[in-house]
């Protein structure tokens, strides 16, 4: 009974990294630019896709180490072109509504460029290590599983200290908190939505590899990603990056304990649950600053 | 400006004409419709359908076609979904106005696409989908030439019953007809064979992680868990469970072992089981043997799955009746009910076994049998009949611990 206990939080934790990786671009790119992107969690199957395509040229530990590089670098430009030919142009001239349906619109154009390209059938990422598991006490997992956990936190934590230590993090972090002020003071708006959409993607791209790899790679693996990515980001409070960091792990340790002791067909709904009751009791997220302030 | 805009809509207008004239002037071909979810997320099992039916064609067109004439096969997305199927099968019945319907895919469309068929009289073959409800609703425009879900599990049961006899079963499905479907029927034999049930998880379709499911399984100790799952979820589900080191006997309905299975799990699926029609060479049968032979040459690396075979033997049992109805006369109604009349009428050996249907136009003649993923000296997995002994190809293997298996 313990050891189940243990091994669920285990599940939660892992699944939340990966969870808090995607969610972390998708907060940034609300907090600076106000846009809920539907196509963030097509990013990832991108990226995903980038391993693939690399994985088949180059095998083994170098590709795919490559590959993790190659689609932050693949993905990274996508978030850029996506900014500049999409999303720029319509800020501020369109309401926000308008620019959720070009979103879904991106969202459903990216699948179906990747099904008429990449076809249907799921593809793998080869595991570089090779299906190895662990098993400590009665709690086991894969060695990818946890290689996964540590390189979120890690890329986590290098993130976190980009944002608060350099000038272009604090820069990002003054337009997400005020953007008109944030122009006053003399930061470059532009160059700010074009790093934050480049450094968003980017994560998504990483996440897709990591993702991609501990599952399947197809054309709507996209799906499932964006749907975490904003029940984190509305947990944790729009915009709020510690809050997408706090939300993963929390939705993620929330379903598996959620999944196991109350249902199983319902594991999904919990994340959903969890927003209602945020929404009634903190409007605005777990970590969002109080009213008024 | 504007002649120029009314010009382009004048040229848009006739270019939208000729396309609704042109094929009812080159009508000299042999027009079959075939429905099936060429995309969305059962398009890859929709393609093996695909290449099975390109087989089928060839063979036919080798032998010099149907009456000197060119067979046309008009496709139909139906996406998996209701809604975009009836529009799919409205277009083939009423504008392309094909001979006869085939291919299908998924219960939940063919449920509405074959009642449309049946009112519009326009004969209908569903290639692949076991729910009861296809042919039972006495439309006698309806064929259906895969087995039915109790027949598709009869086997199996009948190797639960007789062979393994499991006093510990759990359940983990997906949360659809196809879950609960099957469900219902193997409740049904653990009452019967006194197995308890310790659980009943579900998912929905398109979930990735599986470990909370998985782990809470694990911790029940079953015997044999029930899996009833598609493609992507069952190898997903066989991996994670190497992943928490959970071992149990694996047992699904059959239609996850597709190529794209065996290319996601590799050995790891070794010992999973399932009710299967899998035209493997193990099979002793000369026909089938011929079919999977004819499909490696036909498409070099590929793995003849069920849905090939099924696609297969689909448009094979349509080229049939359409060549034993007689050359169409041009009256689309009266060559559709000499169609549906020879369809009836069908008896042929095909890849799947005898394929003959009973009043309803359930194929009652096709008995899958239960299949077991076992591994080659080179860690290949692959299924193998496992039973009825005249049958069987391979001895039942019980699963053995992670750490003991000599593929990792």
């Amino acid at each position: 009974m313990e050891s189940l206990f243990l091994q669920q939080t285990l599940n939660g934790l892992i699944i939340g990294s990966i969870y808090s990786l995607i969610a972390i671009g998708l907060t940034m790119i609300f907090g600076v630019m106000k846009i809920s992107n539907f196509a963030h969690g097509d990013y990832s199957m991108v990226g995903a896709y980038t391993a693939v395509f690399l994985m088949a040229w180059v095998p083994g530990w170098m590709g795919w180490v490559g590959s993790i590089i190659a689609a932050a670098a693949v993905v990274g430009i996508l978030g850029i072109v996506t900014e500049r030919l999409i999303f720029r142009p319509l800020i501020g001239r369109w309401t926000d509504i308008d620019i959720i349906m070009v979103s879904i619109g991106l969202f459903i154009l990216l699948e179906n460029l990747a099904q008429l390209f990449f076809g249907a059938t799921p593809q793998m990422i080869s595991d570089p290590f090779k299906g190895a598991t662990v098993h400590i006490g009665g709690v086991s997992t894969s060695v990818l599983r946890v290689f996964c956990f540590g390189f979120s936190c890690i890329a986590i934590g290098a993130l976190q200290i980009f944002l608060n230590r350099s000038k272009l993090g604090v820069a990002i972090r003054a337009t997400s908190q005020n953007r008109f002020a944030a122009q006053l003071m003399g930061v470059d708006i532009n160059l700010i939505y074009t790093l934050t959409f480049w450094v968003g993607a980017a994560l998504a791209g990483v996440a897709g590899v990591l993702y991609g790899t501990t599952f399947a790679v197809h054309p709507l693996m996209g799906a499932m990603p964006t749907l975490k990515a904003f029940v984190v980001t509305i947990l944790g409070g729009m915009g709020n990056i510690r809050g997408a960091i706090f939300g993963g792990f929390i939705l993620g340790i929330a379903e598996s304990l959620g999944g196991n002791y109350l249902a199983m067909e319902y594991q999904h709904a919990i994340g959903f649950f969890i927003i209602i009751l945020v929404l009634l009791l903190r409007p605005r997220g777990l970590f969002g600053a109080k009213e008024g302030t | 400006m504007k002649t120029r805009t009314r010009l382009i809509l004048v040229a848009a207008c006739l270019a939208m004409i000729s396309a609704l004239v042109m094929p009812a002037l080159g009508s000299a071909t042999v027009k079959i419709g075939i429905l099936g979810p060429f995309t969305g997320s059962l398009a890859f099992n929709a393609g093996e359908m695909k290449k099975g039916m390109e087989l089928a064609l060839d063979e036919v067109n080798a032998k010099g076609g149907l009456f000197g004439q060119q067979i046309e096969l008009i496709f139909g997305d139906t996406e998996a979904k209701p809604d975009k199927g009836l529009a799919a099968v409205k277009k083939l019945v009423t504008r392309d106005n094909v001979l006869v319907v085939g291919g299908g895919y998924a219960s939940s469309v063919n449920i509405a696409t074959s009642e449309f068929c049946h009112y519009e009289g326009c004969p209908n073959v569903v290639a692949i989908a076991i729910s009861p409800t296809i042919t039972n609703r006495g439309y006698d425009f309806v064929f259906r030439t895969s087995p039915n879900s109790p027949q598709f599990l009869e086997g199996i049961n009948e190797w639960l019953a007789k062979v393994k006899r499991p006093k510990r079963v759990a359940f983990f499905m997906e949360n659809s007809d196809y879950g609960r479907d099957g469900q219902k029927i193997w409740e049904a034999q653990c009452e019967k064979i006194g197995a308890q049930v310790l659980d009943r998880l579900y998912f929905e379709i398109g979930s990735t992680d599986f470990t909370a499911a998985i782990s809470k399984l694990k911790d029940k100790t079953p015997d044999v868990v029930f899996n009833i799952a598609s493609t992507t979820e069952a190898a997903l589900i066989q991996k994670q469970a190497k992943e928490l080191n959970f071992v149990t006997q694996w047992i699904g309905v059959g239609g996850q072992f597709t190529q794209a299975y065996f290319e996601m799990t590799g050995p790891v699926s070794e010992y999973a089981m399932g009710s299967s029609l899998e035209p493997t060479k193990a099979m002793k049968d000369p026909v089938t043997a011929a079919f999977v032979n004819a499909y490696q040459a036909k498409f070099p690396g590929s793995r003849p799955g069920i849905f090939s075979s099924q696609g297969y033997d689909n448009l094979q049992v349509i080229l049939d009746a359409v060549e034993r109805a007689g050359k169409p006369t041009g009256n689309l109604a009266a060559d559709r009910k000499k169609i549906r009349d020879s369809l009836a009428a069908t008896n042929m050996k095909l890849s799947q076994g005898l394929i003959r249907f009973d009043k309803t136009g359930q194929v009652d003649t096709v008995f899958p049998s239960p299949v077991q993923v076992q591994l080659d000296n080179n860690c290949k997995a692959d299924t193998q009949i496992i039973y009825p002994a005249e049958r069987a190809a391979a001895e039942y293997q019980t699963p053995k611990p992670w750490d003991q298996r000599r593929c990792k």
